[in-house]
């Protein structure tokens, strides 16, 4: 214990360059949970703007093949047949698969309301209960009502009972609001809450189609997810590709991997900053040692063991960094919840474990840097030779 | 009963007769890029316990490395040397500094007080060594007043009290863990000559009890408080 009290002592009389190495580690402790916490926060931003998508396997017609879907069309105008949604359906089973028409259209907003461009989703009256769920009002049975978006609606005022003509002049018919849908963000499968939906019927009759953009599979087990989808694949893709099948959980997966990595990218550019500090310690540990090399002379004179001089200079580099990691860490708080509300407006994903856990990453760091740098002046200290040690002036 | 009683007072008497330090044709030299240099060429001496020897000689004669030699802080050449009966030619560093934490007590001429640590921290130092855990403090206050320094003065850090002070803390550290042996290397080199003799007084009274001193002097004046001393020349004996 005396070694530790020697050790706190030395740090207490030359509390100006201890603070300056302290500083170091608290500026990397900083560095790395600050940008950890900013990545995690961008994270959970973008996932929370892409929930309610992870339970589906997409299936859209093969962009990059030549003919193929419905008897040779090009490219700009492929298309699921319900002979192929038929198929789709049946090997999805238990399953259940919805079929979505999608569409954009100029569409007036009461009387004498400017023309506005939204997207149109068309689904069968049945299925919109799987998939969507409402704010406000009802699920539209007929054909002359629609749900809207929970965006759409803010943005131009509408409410349930409103009424939106389609197409230029309201050609295509008027449809009266039912329903608003609740906020989805932006999904893999139809992301609604700047659009309106409407019955298939209408749909078709209003567009002329027989055939669908793409189908959704809601999978009841998520474990199914990547059966579902190699089943639909082997099924629909036996000669041609004609299909693309996209597994929304992978993909989420692949993403949040991928802003995983540039988290983690960023919290290495801090670990840098780190590295400094720690040059710093190391520097002036380093000085420490030539400092007291007599003080080492006498110890190992009178008795010190090699390993007690050694633990000396340790417990030195280990309270720098302790104390430098605590204080990094309060202000990696303060500084999160700074840079969260600035850049994100938003910090309810600061005090998550998962945003805290880089502020843990950061003092670990500062911590194991610190003793690493303090183990070689440490150990030079030890090898000290007492003789040449006591004559050092 | 009776003659187990007298075995043990044999081996205690027989303990007590070893002699605490023992050099057998002692031989150090230090290899040198210019070439080897001989500090020591084959010394032998032997210390009793009670002694008070001083060692005396020229400069470069081969004081200091003898000093270092029988504080364990050395190792020779060649040659034998036993410390209470013990060789210590072949031991490890550790088993060394063993040596010289519970059986040499070192009292340097710059006193080597640490700066960091109060007196009574100072002289309980080599204890916490010995015993790896905090100790009695009131054993360092009593060995303290053993060498006659003021209970006042006991939370002072040795910046705040005079050399002849910090030698008797110095002092007073080295008899801390009872050894065998304590090691003078100039007491008094850096004290003036009023204060020199205190401490030389204070010697001597510990010797009186029984302690067994080696002091390395060039001053005749000081070498006269021991009781025989042992002159070098050239690394070697010379009387």
């Amino acid at each position: 214990m005396i070694f530790w009290e020697i050790a706190k002592r030395n740090i207490k009389i030359h509390m100006l360059r201890s603070s300056l190495a302290m500083l170091g580690i608290v500026i990397g402790v900083v560095a790395i949970a600050s940008m950890g916490i900013l990545g995690n926060s961008l994270v959970l931003t973008v996932s929370d703007s892409l929930r309610t998508v992870g339970d589906s396997v997409i299936v859209t017609p093969h962009v990059g093949g030549m003919g193929g879907f419905g008897g040779g069309q090009g490219a700009s105008s492929l298309s699921i047949t319900e002979q192929n949604f038929q198929q789709i359906k049946r090997v999805s089973a238990p399953n259940i698969a919805i079929p979505v028409l999608q569409n954009a259209d100029r569409m007036k907003l009461g009387v004498g309301g400017d023309d506005i461009v939204a997207p149109i989703y068309g689904l069968n009256p049945d299925d919109v209960p799987n998939l969507l769920t409402l704010k406000e009002g009802g699920y539209s049975r007929g054909d002359s009502g629609c749900l809207v978006g929970s965006t759409f609606a803010n943005d131009n005022n509408v409410k349930v009972g409103s009424r939106i003509a389609i197409g230029t002049d309201g050609n295509k018919g008027t449809l009266r609001v039912t329903g608003i849908i609740e906020e989805r963000g932006m999904a893999f499968d139809v992301s609604t809450d700047y659009a309106i939906v409407v019955t298939k019927n209408w749909f078709d009759q209003a567009y002329n189609r027989n055939d669908y953009d793409k189908v959704i599979v809601k999978v009841k087990n998520l474990d199914d997810l990547p059966i579902v989808k190699t089943a639909i694949e082997n099924q629909m893709n036996k000669r041609d590709k004609i299909v693309d099948v996209v597994d929304t959980r992978k993909t989420m997966e692949t993403l949040f991997q991928a802003f995983g990595q540039i988290t983690a990218f960023v919290s290495a550019i801090g670990g840098i900053s780190m590295l400094v500090a720690g040059v710093s310690i190391l520097n002036i540990m380093m000085m420490s040692v030539t400092e007291r090399i007599k003080e080492i002379g006498i110890m190992r004179s009178i008795g010190a063991q090699r390993k007690e001089v050694m633990s000396m200079f340790l417990y030195e580099a280990l309270i720098l960094g302790v104390v430098g990691s605590v204080i990094g860490g309060a202000m990696s708080l303060l500084g999160g919840y700074v840079i969260s509300s600035v850049l994100i407006q938003t910090t309810k994903y600061l005090f998550v474990p998962s945003s805290l856990i880089y502020i843990v990453y950061g003092m670990s760091f500062g911590i194991v840097i610190s003793l690493i740098c303090g183990i070689y002046p440490a150990w030079r200290a030890a090898q000290l030779n007492p003789i040449d040690a006591l004559r050092h002036e | 009963m009776v003659l187990l009683l007298q075995k043990e007072q044999e081996v205690t008497a027989s303990m007590n007769e070893q002699p605490v330090m023992v050099f057998k044709d002692v031989v150090k030299v230090y290899p040198l890029p210019s070439g080897d240099v001989t500090a020591l060429g084959g010394v032998s001496f032997q210390v009793d316990r009670g002694e008070f020897i001083s060692v005396m000689g020229p400069s470069g004669s081969g004081k200091s490395t003898l000093l270092n030699l029988m504080g364990c802080l050395d190792t020779p050449t060649s040659g034998d040397i036993y410390i209470s009966g013990t060789r210590t030619v072949d031991m490890s560093d550790k088993e060394l500094t063993e040596v010289r934490r519970d059986r040499i007590g070192f009292i340097f001429q710059y006193f080597n007080l640490f700066p960091l640590l109060n007196i009574i921290e100072n002289v309980t130092f080599p204890m916490m060594l010995k015993s790896k855990k905090e100790v009695d403090p009131e054993k360092g206050r009593a060995a303290l007043r053993s060498v006659q320094l003021d209970d006042s003065l006991f939370t002072h850090t040795p910046t705040e009290i005079s050399g002849g002070q910090q030698q008797r803390v110095a002092i007073a550290r080295a008899l801390i863990n009872d050894p065998d042996i304590l090691l003078l290397d100039e007491p008094t080199g850096n004290l003036d000559s009023k204060t020199g003799a205190g401490i030389m007084e204070l010697m001597s009274e510990l010797n009186r009890k029984g302690t067994t001193i080696i002091m390395v002097t060039h001053d005749p004046n000081i070498a006269k408080y021991s009781r025989r001393t042992i002159h070098i020349a050239d690394g070697m004996i010379v009387e």
